[in-house]
């Protein structure tokens, strides 16, 4: 089932030297915490000046579309497609 | 010294970054659309729906008749413009003489460079690797290797997907012989309907035609088909740090069935000559030939004619105007549209150009101008047209166009 989120979340992310983008780890929606087991695509996409990075990610049973606007810091889950 | 060639070509690239970004939908047969119609076509099958006959410009009702199973998943360029630009920056580590053909295929010249990494194939498994640890293992890539481009990209397609060809000279007469003259770069239906017709039919028999002929039938192209045809191909590569200027900049749009309103395509006209404006600027050109044209149902006819401005131009409603002027030309006045388009041609650096010394010119450069810093600045959506919100169901419809909120819209 996919579902459209489009919620601010928070983000436990690490910075690896010579990494283009911060790796996410995990990330808390509703009270839950998610844990990325798995990252599958990072990409950017540009809107003017602002350039948002797109993760596609497992966390668990579920694969997550969570994105960072780079310019203001902000993270948003964007969609959850759940295997249930 | 003969040159080595790479083509280096993504397999069902759109389809593929679709399943590197979403794991469901790995070992499935999808179909990458561009909107979610049945009269949509298919942009990019999964190689498990092209195992099912699903093929690339195929209509959506025929690809579902063929695999019933099949996922639609709406396409998303800027996804796949990402994941290009990080591949492309993978091969600019390799060499400097590479030509971006496409948003999935390269061409390399490495003949100073393979040696250092241990010969052409080698190189080609380190590239590989290198595209599955950064991209990954969804998103593959075939290439094919030999002495001219042409060649590469053949010799790419028979090792498709997921492999490396070389092509090594002693194989080239049985590659001439076995080869169909439809399966060439640059050898269309067109052109092979003409050769078929004199005997014409393998690759061989392209190098045993006559020169007089080829030069006849097909002016300086003929002369290299024939040597295409002798196994032989000096089609330079084109490094990507010196593509040449545009001759024109042109946008077109195709409307699905229930939006095909003359008025509409107007509308939408407008809009599309406002975008080829803001590239035309973008890119410090401004133009004097403006062709416009449309299209009557799904496959033709088309009308299209052009006019000349009597000055450069690089401002959307000039250009849109002189469609209408163009429009008035076309004896046909249809109800319904398919496609609608503009281009400019006969292109000028904007820097140099003599300036119009009207007040009224130079405010529209002004504002243009202002545009343009709003347009960089938040993004081409900030800022758009009124008359591209009159019309309710074009945001929500047409791919590619901003799908307006509810509230900015008039009905």
């Amino acid at each position: 089932m996919y579902l459209t989120v489009n919620e601010p979340i928070d983000a436990l992310v690490i910075y690896r030297r010579g990494s283009p983008h911060p790796h996410l780890r995990a990330f808390r929606w509703h009270d839950r915490r998610y844990d990325v087991t798995a990252t599958h695509l990072v990409h950017c996409e540009r809107e003017g000046d602002t350039v948002d990075l797109v993760y596609s990610v497992t966390c668990g049973d579920d694969t997550c579309v969570v994105r960072l606007d780079t310019d203001r810091g902000r993270w948003t889950l964007e969609a959850l497609e759940s295997t249930d | 010294m003969p040159r080595v060639i790479m083509h280096v070509d993504m397999d069902s690239y759109f389809a593929s970054v679709e399943q590197q970004a979403r794991p469901s939908l790995r070992g499935k047969p999808i179909g990458v659309t561009g909107r979610p119609t049945e009269q949509s076509i298919i942009v990019a099958a999964s190689r498990e729906a092209k195992r099912r006959r699903v093929w690339t410009g195929m209509p959506v009702w025929e690809a579902r008749k063929v695999c019933p199973e099949i996922e639609l998943v709406g396409g998303n360029p800027e996804r796949y413009l990402s994941i290009t630009k990080e591949f492309i920056e993978i091969l600019k580590e390799y060499t400097a003489l590479l030509e971006i053909y496409s948003v999935d295929e390269a061409f390399l010249d490495v003949t100073q460079e393979e040696a250092k990494h241990g010969g052409a194939v080698r190189m080609a498994a380190e590239i590989r690797r290198r595209f599955r640890e950064k991209l990954g293992e969804c998103i593959t890539a075939t290439i094919g290797i030999a002495e001219g481009k042409t060649f590469a990209k053949l010799i790419g397609a028979r090792n498709k997907p997921d492999g490396v060809g070389r092509l090594d000279p002693e194989e080239m007469a049985e590659l001439l012989e076995s080869t169909p003259i439809g399966d060439v770069w640059g050898i269309g239906p067109r052109i092979t309907a003409r050769l078929n017709r004199v005997g014409i039919r393998t690759l061989k028999d392209l190098g045993q035609a006559s020169e007089h002929y080829l030069k006849r039938e097909f002016g300086i192209y003929g002369l290299h088909l024939l040597e295409v045809g002798q196994g032989r191909d000096s089609t330079p590569l084109v490094p990507y740090t010196e593509v040449p200027a545009p001759k024109s900049v042109g946008h077109s749009k195709s409307l699905p069935p229930d939006l095909r309103d003359f008025r509409l395509a107007l509308i939408i006209l407008r809009d599309l000559c406002d975008k080829v404006a803001r590239r035309m600027r973008r890119l410090g050109f401004m133009g004097r030939t403006v062709h416009c044209g449309f299209r009557i149902g799904s496959i033709g006819p088309h009308y299209g004619k052009q006019t000349t401005l009597d000055l450069p131009a690089n401002d959307g409603e000039v250009f849109y105007k002189a469609c209408l002027v163009v429009l008035d030309k076309i004896p046909v006045k249809p109800e319904q549209v398919s496609n609608v388009g503009v281009s400019v041609g006969n292109l000028v650096p904007a820097e140099g150009t003599l300036c119009s010394l009207l007040e009224t010119d130079r405010r529209r450069e002004q504002l243009n101008a202002a545009v343009d810093r709003i347009r960089d600045r938040y993004g081409d959506r900030s800022i758009r047209l009124g008359t591209s919100l009159l019309v309710r169901p074009i945001p929500q419809h047409v791919g590619g166009f901003f799908m307006a909120s509810d509230d900015l819209e008039v009905g």
